[in-house]
């Protein structure tokens, strides 16, 4: 007769199965395998399913005679595609992830393309596509490592009408400039709870604080100051009384309860509060005015000119939102032919005649959408914003584009629940993006 | 036998080695397994192998040509990280308050739901229903349901006290997530304790009743003992999926419900896998990453060696060992 395990046995067995196999899935995740990319014929592009559709995959597709794989653009896929040696040929990037990517050899030189290209002329491409321009040191300067799909001049402001009427307050200029200060007041005035709840938030920008860090060095570019040491090895906020004002200012707005927050959280983004009229002043670009007018903000949604921190005005973009070639495709002409015609093709020009952007192809801002009376009001705000675009945002080139806004989040629901003061926040966020900075520049140096 | 196996058995020479039956059982029990087998190596084994090769390396995730052996510096680097001993800290405080709770719960149910009763089925339906449910949708009931403005919650608390305006996510974060993950897991738990209620013989708890037991005293002297090796298989389980949380407070974060990097929940409910998260996929330091895993595998591996040694004192098996 065979031995036959007893139900204790088969118990522990099946419990020190668990238990070796239970961590399996988390640590699974870091080596997360992915189907093999690129090579003749194929270009996977990673990208957002909003801004590449099905008749745009057919249009390249034709264009190029190459088979188009879709994967949807999400920084966690990304890094595992990496990491499993697979990254896609072309992939969607925005503008604070660029330095890290050209520091770590990660994307291709297009500069070559570009000078050869038929579509894409380098006198015709707007001021937009110079952050992605770097010399490897400096954006802005040096050739070009990919292109924006479309931009917008992202501090740009949209105001709420009725929000203003409630609070007996009149709607700023949308020729005139406000200055963050005007700013802040007239937030004041026109936020509102009722009862607890609320009503309208003041002031919201940054998108739940994801690019707080990007509001902050633009308001800080315009006294031609930074957020980081001219070498990008230290974050410095304490030490640097402008910064310090800028970090405070926005801290300020948080702890007020005019912008939302850890503490006053919205279960919706922000985008969606001001179509519900929830918001009485957002910050968001030219592409927002494609659906800021929703049954609720219908006439009575107005776009303003960007704030100024009283230094000289600027209003780039913020996210400069385009594509770049993989450093590790096999087939770079493949995904410069891809690249190329949905960037200068008819994608191109479908994207400028829809509104969600202004175009990254100079030749093509005629096609900016200018029918109801708010695109024509609109318009005018841009086209005295376009001046002011000329700037790019000097992006860390050690860290992740989530490094700092992470930082924030983590510190500032401890701050503003009075677990830290202001003083210990800048100081945990100075330490634990330092940090990060040094692991970054340890390993580039490595 | 079948004329099939028969034919089988005669349409090739088999070797001396064959047909010894302990070859042939074993060759045929690693046969039937081999797809899970397969699925372990490739899924598991080999992912947990690079992971720890990984640990002891710079690798950020993107570039290999970067990557350089660091021995053990994660590791200790790991030990003095304050962020990990308080994701940990709350991690553990996790587990305290949700395994216990959610082992009475679903034992709770099953004992009900073990009784003759009347639509038991339907309500072991209702019961089991979260477990299935997407934790993203989940998580978006429950922000609606503890939403300070319009929230069922406080709409309920407001019958009694009209002015309460409640902010659970903000100042019971970790309420919230106890009571969200309960309330996910109690299916899955219920249905395995309402199998080990209907394998305890019936003539055991008849008997004791005829000797004049009350209901309680043979819950408590008949059903519960022979229950024990579930509760205990519950027990490890729960605990080792408590440990591993790692959606459920990204998902009840401030803000639109999303798992991504910039996802940051209250200090609270930030957990030990959470930050295991954050270093790797914000950070980009997927070695030290890797390396607050294999510790935390190491503290699963402890807790359930630990629970196995508990077990001998607590735990009665029908079959002796």
């Amino acid at each position: 007769m065979t031995p036959r395990a007893t139900r204790r046995q088969v118990l522990i067995g099946a419990g020190a199965l668990v238990a070796a196999s239970a961590a399996a899935p988390i640590l699974a995740a870091c080596q997360a395998s992915t189907p093999k990319t690129g090579g003749s014929g194929k270009v996977v592009v990673m990208t957002d399913p909003n801004e590449f559709s099905d008749d745009d995959r057919k249009i390249l597709e034709d264009a190029t005679k190459l088979k188009i794989e879709v994967v949807k653009s999400d920084l966690t896929t990304l890094y595992a595609m990496w990491a499993a040696g697979n990254p896609p040929d072309v992939f969607r990037v925005q503008a604070a992830g660029l330095p890290q990517y050209i520091s770590r050899k990660m994307v291709k030189n297009l500069q070559p393309y570009f000078a050869n290209s038929k579509f894409l002329k380098l006198d015709d491409l707007a001021p937009a596509n110079n952050f992605y321009r770097s010399d490897g040191k400096t954006v802005g300067k040096g050739d070009l490592y990919g292109m924006v799909k479309d931009w917008s001049p992202d501090f740009t402001l949209f105001a709420y009408a009725k929000a203003f009427d409630d609070a007996g307050v009149k709607v700023p200029s949308d020729t005139t400039p406000l200055t963050y200060d005007e700013l802040h007041t007239i937030a004041k005035k026109v936020d509102r709870k009722q009862g607890g709840k609320r009503v309208y938030w003041g002031f919201v920008h940054s998108n739940n604080d994801q690019w707080i860090d990007r509001t902050a060095m633009n308001m800080l570019a315009e006294k031609n100051q930074s957020l980081y040491s001219d070498d990008f090895s230290k974050l410095v906020i304490a030490g640097s009384p402008e910064a310090l004002k800028v970090v405070r200012y926005l801290y300020d707005l948080a702890a007020e309860g005019l912008q939302q927050s850890p503490v006053d959280p919205s279960p919706n983004w922000m985008g969606a509060d001001f179509n519900n009229g929830q918001i009485a002043i957002l910050q968001y670009g030219y592409w927002f005015s494609a659906m800021a007018e929703s049954d609720t903000t219908k006439g009575k949604t107005v776009m303003l000119p960007a704030p100024t921190w009283a230094g000289v005005r600027r209003d780039p973009t913020m996210t400069a939102t385009g594509w770049v070639i993989s450093s590790q495709t096999k087939d770079a002409d493949a995904a410069w032919a891809v690249f190329e015609q949905y960037m200068g093709g008819k994608p191109a020009q479908d994207r400028a005649k829809s509104g969600w952007g202004v175009p990254g192809l100079k030749s093509l801002y005629a096609q900016m959408p200018q029918e109801s009376a708010f695109q024509k009001q609109v318009q005018r705000v841009v086209q005295g914003e376009l001046p002011k675009s000329d700037f790019v945002l000097q992006f860390n080139p050690y860290v992740g584009e989530e490094t700092f806004s992470t930082s924030w989040k983590k510190n500032l629901e401890p701050a503003l629940k009075g677990q830290i003061g202001f003083d210990k926040f800048v100081q945990n966020i100075e330490s634990e993006v330092n940090a990060a900075i040094a692991d970054g520049k340890r390993i580039i140096r490595s | 036998m079948t004329a099939a196996t028969g034919a089988l058995r005669h349409a090739a020479p088999r070797s001396a080695l064959w047909r010894r039956r302990g070859v042939r059982k074993a060759a045929t029990l690693y046969l039937l397994i081999s797809p899970w087998l397969l699925g372990f190596a490739l899924l598991s084994a080999i992912p947990l192998a690079l992971a720890l090769l990984m640990s002891f390396t710079n690798y950020d995730g993107l570039n290999l040509e970067y990557v350089r052996f660091l021995g053990f510096d994660n590791y200790a680097r790991a030990l003095t990280d304050a962020d990990a001993q308080h994701a940990l800290g709350r991690t553990l405080v996790l587990v305290v308050a949700v395994v216990p709770i959610g082992l009475v719960v679903q034992l709770s149910l099953a004992l009900m739901l073990n009784q003759p009763i009347r639509l038991s089925a339907l309500f072991r339906t209702i019961f089991y229903l979260p477990y299935v449910i997407p934790v993203v949708a989940g998580a978006w009931v429950w922000k609606l349901f503890t939403d300070p403005s319009g929230g069922l919650l406080n709409a309920l608390i407001g019958i009694a006290s009209p002015d309460v305006n409640i902010r659970w996510l903000v100042d019971y974060p970790t309420v919230v997530l106890a009571l969200f993950t309960i309330w996910g897991a109690t299916g899955g738990g219920m249905v395995v304790f309402l199998a080990g209620l209907q394998g305890i013989p019936a003539e055991y708890r008849e008997a004791a009743m005829i000797d004049g037991a009350s209901r309680v005293q043979v819950t408590r002297f008949i059903t519960l003992p022979l229950l024990t090796p579930v509760i205990f298989f519950n027990l490890v389980i729960g605990i080792i999926a408590a440990l591993q949380i790692l959606v459920q407070p990204m998902l009840l974060a401030p803000g639109i419900v999303g798992l991504g990097p910039g996802t940051v929940p209250p200090s609270d409910n930030y957990l030990y896998a959470v930050h295991a998260y954050i270093t790797i996929f914000v950070h980009q330091l997927f070695g030290y990453g890797s390396a607050l895993l294999w510790l935390l595998f190491l503290v699963v591996v402890g807790l359930t060696f630990i629970l196995f040694k508990t077990s001998r004192r607590w735990v009665f098996y029908g079959v002796e060992p």
